[in-house]
């Protein structure tokens, strides 16, 4: 990258040349030092700045082409330009320095940021869980009589191996139909043949609810009066 | 001649449950520096063993870094015939260490990169450490040792004057070894040239963490590993109370939290159950849809 910014550099200031002839003979190489600064980091532009000096003295100070004869244009480009690049190096230098440890605050804030928001997932979670608990618990006395059966969900647990007990209404509901729910009860509404008084079995409106609490996922169906 | 006695570099093994997590440590230290974190992790219900490395973990003779990547996946292949989920998680140059154990062995379920160190450039690193890579080659390979000096890896100054105060006594600490062999620097430094071209094909649940004022190495290890790693799911940490020894210093119970938590929603994730933490925090939500958007 050192070697295509000195390049660039050259030809700029070789085009340049028939213009500006003698002045300025280090501007081009002193904008492409602190062009890779910005870009590239200090070494490669202290190398841009080096190689620049002699570039600049060798091609663009008189006599042109040679380096071994030292007047006061030579002495001038010695001090002025490395001065010069130095200074604008070590601003960008220090800006890019504080640049990147903005970036690094920004990023610890960040990340703290999002282990805020999975902390406060952890608690809406939480209070989910405390909310269904109650939820469930004034469920249980409230449709005491009308529970037909309760399930426990595992998820590990494959299609019908999920622990059930009996509700109230379990022994009226005809056989076939607790295994159809045990097989797969889902929430939602339900139609479920009961025992009547007169020993025929009729279809009764049932609702199935779910309950996400401390203790595991429940499933409760109960018949709709 | 080593001072330190044989507890001090003893493997550590904690039986929990079916997800085992491979400890590994860094350079020449001992499994004692990731004493907290296993424990913790132990405590949260998972299995943790933090080996002896032959030829890489103090106390052992030095040998080359394939004899570490093999040492590593055997520890890695006894820990998969018992427990069906294996995840690793690695220390400072036992990060790369763990980078190069999963190359080896992709069926890993995450890897977890505290302090990943493939280069020592943090600002408390010797000016002259570019040398060190020649005087390889020169009789100074058997001769001159990297002492470790103030801070040690610690930002908690009541700990680094313990420690200080242990690495008089002895040649080991629960932070590491008082000093570092030029052939181990060397053999490092392979080890990270090798892992840097291998991480693209790294596709395994990846979190890193790493501190920004890192005294070894600078948080640019970490953000080339972000850069460069394959992984579909990358989470990255960063701290700003704490210096190389993450698993030690300030923050060590918020690394130990947070890589408890990774560990345990990876394999949530990954499990034919579906059974990932649904997502009920708003702020969570709009969060994540905005990494998603960034990904696209």
């Amino acid at each position: 990258m050192s070697a295509l910014a000195l390049c660039v550099a050259s030809g700029v200031r070789l085009a340049l040349h028939p213009f500006l002839g003698p002045v300025m003979p280090g501007v081009a190489f002193c904008i492409a030092a602190a062009m890779v600064e910005y870009f590239f980091g200090l070494i490669p532009s202290l190398t841009v700045m080096l190689l620049g000096l002699g570039i600049a003295d060798f091609l663009f100070v008189p006599p042109y082409g040679q380096i071994a004869v030292i007047d006061r244009a030579d002495i001038m480009l010695a001090i002025s330009y490395p001065l010069v690049t130095l200074s604008t190096i070590t601003l960008i230098e220090r800006l890019r320095r504080s640049q990147f440890s903005t970036e690094l605050i920004a990023a610890v804030a960040l990340s703290r940021y999002e282990m805020l928001l999975r902390a406060d997932n952890e608690r809406a979670l939480s209070r989910r869980a405390v909310d269904e608990t109650h939820r469930l618990v004034r469920h249980l006395p409230h449709y005491h009589d009308a529970i037909i059966l309760l399930q426990a969900v595992e998820r590990s647990a494959e299609h019908g191996a999920n622990e059930m007990a009996p509700g109230r209404l379990f022994a009226n509901a005809h056989p076939d139909d607790i295994k159809r729910l045990q097989r797969g009860l889902q929430p939602g509404r339900h139609r479920v043949r009961m025992a009547s008084g007169d020993g025929m079995h009729r279809l009764v409106e049932c609702i199935c609810e779910r309950f996400t609490t401390h203790a595991g996922e429940f499933l409760i169906l109960r018949r709709i009066d | 001649m080593t001072k330190e006695t044989p507890a001090l570099n003893a493997s550590t093994f904690y039986p929990g449950s079916d997800h085992a997590v491979l400890m590994l440590h860094g350079l020449s230290s001992s499994p004692l520096e990731m004493r907290h974190l296993a424990r913790y992790l132990n405590s949260e219900g998972l299995t943790t063993c933090a080996p002896n490395l032959h030829g890489y973990s103090a106390g052992t003779p030095e040998l080359r870094m394939e004899a570490w990547v093999a040492a590593a996946v055997r520890e890695f292949d006894a820990l998969s015939a018992r427990y069906p989920r294996v995840s690793v998680c690695g220390l400072s140059m036992g990060a790369t260490l763990a980078l190069a154990l999963v190359h080896e062995r992709p069926t890993a379920q995450a890897i977890v990169l505290l302090s990943v160190t493939l280069d020592y450039d943090g600002w408390a690193m010797p000016w002259y450490r570019f040398l060190l890579g020649w005087a390889y080659y020169t009789p100074l390979r058997h001769r001159w040792r990297y002492h470790e000096e103030a801070p040690f890896g610690l930002r908690n100054e009541a700990l680094r004057a313990k420690i200080g105060r242990a690495m008089q006594r002895n040649d080991l600490s629960e932070v590491g070894p008082s000093s570092i062999s030029l052939p181990a620097l060397h053999e490092a430094s392979r080890l990270a040239a090798s892992v840097k071209k291998s991480l693209a094909a790294l596709k395994n649940d990846c979190l890193l963490i790493h501190a920004i004022d890192d005294e070894t190495s600078s948080p640019r290890n970490a953000q080339f590993v972000a850069a460069n790693v394959g992984s579909t799911v990358l989470r990255t940490i960063y701290l700003d109370d704490s210096y190389h020894m993450i698993t030690s210093d300030n923050e060590r119970e918020i690394v130990a939290r947070e890589t408890a938590v990774f560990l345990k929603e990876s394999e949530a994730a990954s499990s034919a159950e579906g059974g990932a933490k649904p997502v009920v925090s708003k702020a969570l939500a709009r969060r994540l849809r905005q990494m998603a958007a960034i990904g696209k």
